[in-house]
């Protein structure tokens, strides 16, 4: 998913020279051929977050599509009042691109996870977030955002993740199926953690969606008797917690507990040990109905 | 101190008296920086390729209010909606307020590094406008303020002009003994930009000091007293939050006359 959202950024900036990228020092060799074939709209920084959004707020305010790259603990949790102030409170079209989402950094420690960074970009106002679940997904996030005249924040996780999808996506501000069975259970889920929640979705024989634009108003899920939010973020804050507020279906989240994680191991084993792979996903539910 | 020095000082303490709110000292203090600024060294016109003016230390709001008013650029029934139930102008500033108020600031350490991205986009677009930033010397104390200095001479972002109202007098004490900063211009020289220090009252002296602005990006430290013009809130650290009551305000606007 880096490599696609790469590829979007390189095709806007080969259309419009205004597109202008700020990478705070991440994405070892990402970026290498951008910042030869497009070096004057090309900048790193270096390590100063504060900075990075402040001069992406800076180059907005004189029309020019500014996009920041980095960790997404680095994009929206350290600057966070930059962002709060200076991207939102002034509603400039910056797009925030953070990688790493949830636990897909892991074992790097906590300091590298975003668990929490929906919760703290639903409490700004103005904030388009979008949290992909592949590639498919994440080229609609990036051309809806480019598109916009609002701030976006777009997280993805780490590289490599298949298509869940089976073609391009035709409006991305809506629930994302990825299984229909008419059933009256569906799983709803985001970013990378969706491969899991399909799997489960494919055992239980259940309805499986996505919902890569996290704050549009595009969803009905009265339908449904069951619905299970399966997300690798804090249970309170994320995706659900936003449901909850803005609905009356039934939602129960899984997700990881606000804690902070001291488990050491990768991802996969990250997953397994919060309940939220496959097997623990069926577990839940079957527990829950 | 010029006329309209004078003339902006007395609508501040009116405004101020009005309003009942604080910061008469920091507005007072910088009076003669935007007289400076506004009448004799900003391009506003034509509005599309103006110069752009970022006021950072957003506390002194009132001052640019009352600068605004004088120089034709905002009604008294705006200026005086300042601080007002349902008024339009608040105690730091706000862009959607008024066409020449560019950001919406009062947290501090934001506006240089916002001006970085300004001038970058003007480079790219080879357009020949200036960036002018007010901070406070408190206001220095903050980390961003100095990510951006490494940055603006390296991307040779000489169309940046930082102004630091170096009244020595934060929130709770001397800027100097709370954070031992000087000597500032070793510092912003140290970050590769040009630095001049001037009495900050000086029209002429701040003038000149922008005017002589060589190839890269220039810091004018002004010195400055906190509440300038009325003597018994010069220098005095709780005019940064004491409020302009009718008896005082009487007595202030007498020392103006």
């Amino acid at each position: 998913m880096r490599n696609t959202i790469a590829s979007c950024i390189i095709e806007v900036a080969k259309k419009d020279s205004n597109v202008f990228l700020i990478s705070g020092d991440a994405g070892l060799g990402v970026w290498d051929s951008f910042k030869e074939e497009y070096k004057d709209q090309y900048i790193n920084p270096g390590i100063n977050e504060s900075l990075c959004v402040s001069m992406a707020s800076g180059l907005a305010m004189q029309g020019k599509k500014a996009i920041y790259y980095n960790i997404a603990p680095f994009v929206i949790m350290r600057p966070y009042e930059q962002v709060r102030l200076d991207i939102c409170y002034q509603e400039l079209p910056v797009i925030l691109v953070g990688t790493g989402s949830g636990l897909t950094y892991m074992p790097s420690g906590m300091t590298h996870y975003a668990l929490e960074d929906i919760g703290l970009a639903l409490s700004m106002p103005n904030l388009d977030i979008f949290s992909p679940c592949d590639p498919l997904e994440v080229r609609a996030c990036f051309e809806y955002a480019y598109k916009s005249n609002k701030p976006s924040y777009i997280r993805i996780p780490k590289a490599g993740e298949p298509n869940l999808h089976n073609g391009e996506i035709a409006d991305i501000s809506k629930l994302q199926f990825l299984l229909q069975n008419n059933s009256e259970i569906l799983i709803l889920s985001h970013s990378s953690i969706s491969q899991e929640a399909l799997k489960a979705g494919e055992i239980l024989g259940c309805d499986v969606a996505t919902k890569p634009f996290i704050n549009s108003f595009e969803f009905n899920l009265e339908a449904y008797k069951y619905i299970f939010v399966v997300e690798e973020h804090f249970s309170y804050g994320g995706l659900g917690t936003f449901l909850k507020n803005y609905t009356n279906a039934k939602i129960e989240i899984l997700a990881v507990s606000n804690k902070y994680v001291h488990l050491i191991g990768n991802c996969e084993y990250g997953r397994e040990y919060f309940g939220i792979d496959s097997k623990g996903i069926v577990k839940s539910i079957k527990e829950r109905l | 101190m010029t006329d309209i020095a004078k003339e902006i000082r007395k609508t501040l303490l009116k405004l101020a008296n009005q309003a009942r709110g604080p910061h008469i000292g920091s507005a007072l203090g910088c009076v003669d920086i935007f007289s400076a600024l506004y009448f004799k060294v900003l391009r506003l016109d034509p509005y599309e390729s103006r110069d752009i003016f970022l006021l950072s230390k957003a506390h002194s709001a009132m001052s640019l209010y009352s600068t605004f008013y004088h120089k034709g650029l905002m009604s008294e029934e705006m200026l005086f909606s300042y601080y007002q139930n349902g008024g339009t102008l608040p105690a730091h500033t706000d862009r959607n307020t008024h066409k020449y108020i560019e950001i919406s600031a009062g947290s501090l350490g934001h506006a240089l590094p916002m001006a970085i991205g300004m001038a970058m986009a003007f480079k790219k677009d080879k357009q020949d406008r200036n960036i002018y930033v007010l901070m406070g010397d408190g206001e220095i104390q903050e980390g961003s303020i100095w990510e951006a200095l490494m940055l603006g001479a390296k991307l040779g972002l000489n169309n940046i002009v930082a102004l630091i109202d170096r009244n020595d007098l934060q929130g709770y004490g001397r800027a100097s003994e709370l954070l031992d900063y000087e000597p500032l211009e070793d510092k912003f020289r140290a970050f590769s930009w040009d630095c001049e220090r001037v009495d900050g009252h000086c029209e002429d002296s701040i003038i000149n000091a922008i005017n002589n602005k060589k190839d890269k990006p220039l810091c004018v430290i002004c010195d400055t007293t906190k509440g300038k013009g009325v003597s018994f809130m010069e220098d005095k650290l709780e005019w940064h939050y004491y409020l302009v009551t009718d008896e005082i305000y009487a007595r202030a606007l007498e020392e103006l006359k």
